[in-house]
């Protein structure tokens, strides 16, 4: 493999040879999005997935009006996880199918640049739906879930499970089971993003005190920033070929 | 002094202990039998590598 | 594969008469509890076995953490040995647990901190193995199974804390009124002997039982590189 530096030397390259992290970045989450939203099958079958599971809900438990404001956050956080993972799956495995992950590996740029990429990606997926889920679940169940300070948990919560989720999808992707062992790794260690996401979800809909709502929110803060270092760190160990 | 009588669970203590014992004693007896598997595979497979290496031994002396 | 050495042997000797000594401290010396009565004596063995339970999880997050810097198989060993050995004593602090709440709290589970994060821990744990078994080059497996050691190790005691926040909405275990129910009884001085004393004889025969899993693994990684040597 030739040195680019050299190749540089020589005026063969341009700088976009050598990309930025901020530019490599932005390019592999270009690609995951016009390719996505090309076809719109990721989100196409997250967003049924996430109706369908609201509406098995309505069943399962018998959501009359004062069940439905202690029960909602659950729903919804049962419905964006199981939904998440069915996105971490596929996001993951088209990689592999179509080689592009062969590809990505080749590329001069550091490999940390293809975990942030793929895991802002996912997350914006994550939120497209979402975003849809809220209103119809507004809608289906009279709750008015169109505040700020709600969207903001969510957005925290779901950064943490693309976070956790990215890398255990790259992982899981390269065992025989493949996306049947996702959900097995994903849940039990992502329990805490959604406990505190449940917490504080509910704590804001059933208007209770700040304090009550800010420590979860702490402790969800606490650990998206502590999965992301760790993911940062590791992935190099994930993906060597 | 009115004394309540404490009541009887000695059931539950006999099958927490016998649990626990039965467990560790599976774990143990799992771990010897895996042990004198992989020693039997170890020496078959040592014979066999003995056994190659003869007869390439032997082929090298023929050619 | 060497015979045991000698201090293995002693240990091995060890184990027999510490976890001997903690049953009859247990069982008969240690005093009946009023309240409870006998099923409180598993509280002993339930404290010993989540003791290394948790020692052993984080032992295993470090040693995953050591394979990672230093691609070292050893390393890698020593971890499955860690996981495989507390996922045992964990399960045997659930079940015990579970023994211990039924006549206390008249329910076989209460989703309290300790209890659920145990659950997960478990799952934790089993999921670990999936991962491994799921692989078929023992490097990538190595690599993986460390990386997951990590990421479980890091976010149990996240889950503890967070958990923690919801008692205040789950009611308390309905059951008798009794100081048990709440879960709380106070240790005479034998209780704490009996205590202390299976603290540490679990923590010997943790030792025990890790060293002999090192042992298997290393002998399960010589028997594989024979079958590798051999169908060359």
């Amino acid at each position: 493999m030739t040195n680019i530096k050299s190749i540089k030397a020589e005026g063969g390259l341009t700088e976009e040879a050598h990309p930025s992290f901020f530019k490599a970045t932005l390019a592999i989450i270009q690609k995951d999005l016009s390719a996505e939203f090309r076809s719109f099958e990721l989100i196409s079958a997250m967003l049924v997935f996430s109706l369908l599971v609201i509406i098995i809900f309505n069943f399962a438990l018998e959501l009359d009006v004062k069940v439905r404001q202690s029960v909602t956050s659950g729903v919804l956080w049962t419905t964006f996880a199981f939904a998440g993972t069915l996105g971490l799956n596929r996001s993951m495995s088209v990689e592999k199918d179509r080689g592009c992950m062969d590809g990505l590996l080749l590329a001069p740029v550091d490999r940390s640049v293809i975990y942030f990429g793929k895991a802002i990606s996912n997350l914006i997926f994550m939120l497209v739906v979402e975003a849809v889920v809220l209103p119809v679940y507004s809608l289906l169940y009279n709750v008015n879930l169109f505040r700020l300070d709600l969207i903001g948990v969510i957005l925290l919560g779901s950064i943490g499970y693309a976070a956790v989720g990215t890398l255990l999808s790259t992982m899981s992707a390269q065992t025989r089971t493949r996306e049947v062992l996702l959900p097995i790794l994903l849940f039990p260690v992502v329990m805490p993003v959604l406990l505190a996401s449940v917490k504080a979800s509910n704590g804001l809909l059933t208007g209770a005190e700040f304090s009550e709502v800010l420590t979860p929110l702490n402790l969800l803060i606490v650990y998206d920033v502590i999965f992301i270092a760790i993911a940062f760190m590791v992935f190099d160990h994930v993906v060597e070929e | 002094m009115y004394l309540e009588t404490i009541p009887d669970t000695s059931a539950y203590m006999i099958g927490g202990y016998a649990f626990a014992f039965i467990v560790m004693g599976i774990y143990v007896f799992s771990m010897y039998l895996r042990n004198s598997n992989l020693k039997r595979d170890a020496e078959t497979l040592e014979t066999l590598q003995a056994e190659e290496a003869k007869k390439s031994g032997t082929k090298k002396n023929k050619s | 594969m060497q015979p045991r050495p000698l201090v293995l042997k002693i240990l091995d000797f060890a184990s027999v008469i510490v976890l001997a000594v903690a049953t009859y401290l247990a069982l008969v010396f240690a005093p009946t509890e009023a309240v409870m009565g006998q099923v409180q004596r598993v509280f002993y063995f339930h404290i010993g076995t989540a003791w290394v339970g948790l020692l052993g999880f984080i032992i295993a997050a470090l040693a995953g953490i050591l394979y990672l810097v230093t691609k070292d198989a050893r390393w890698d060993r020593f971890e499955v040995a860690a996981v495989e050995v507390s996922t045992l004593f964990f399960f045997i602090t659930i079940v015990l647990g579970a023994i211990w709440a039924r006549p206390a709290w008249n329910t076989w589970w209460t989703w309290d901190p300790r209890l659920t994060t145990a659950a997960i821990t478990e799952l934790i744990y089993i999921a670990y193995f999936m991962l491994r078994q799921g692989i078929e080059d023992p490097e990538r497996r190595a690599r993986f199974g460390a990386v997951y050691t990590l990421l479980g190790g890091i976010s149990a005691p996240i889950t503890f804390m967070v958990i923690r926040l919801f008692r205040t909405i789950h009611p308390v275990v309905v059951g008798s009124q009794s100081a048990a129910a709440q879960g709380g009884f106070s240790m005479t001085s034998d209780m704490k002997t009996a205590f202390f004393f299976a603290l540490f004889a679990f923590t010997v025969i943790f030792i025990d039982m890790m060293w002999h899993r090192i042992r298997l693994g290393n002998l399960e990684d010589k028997v594989e590189q024979l079958k590798l040597k051999v169908s060359m």
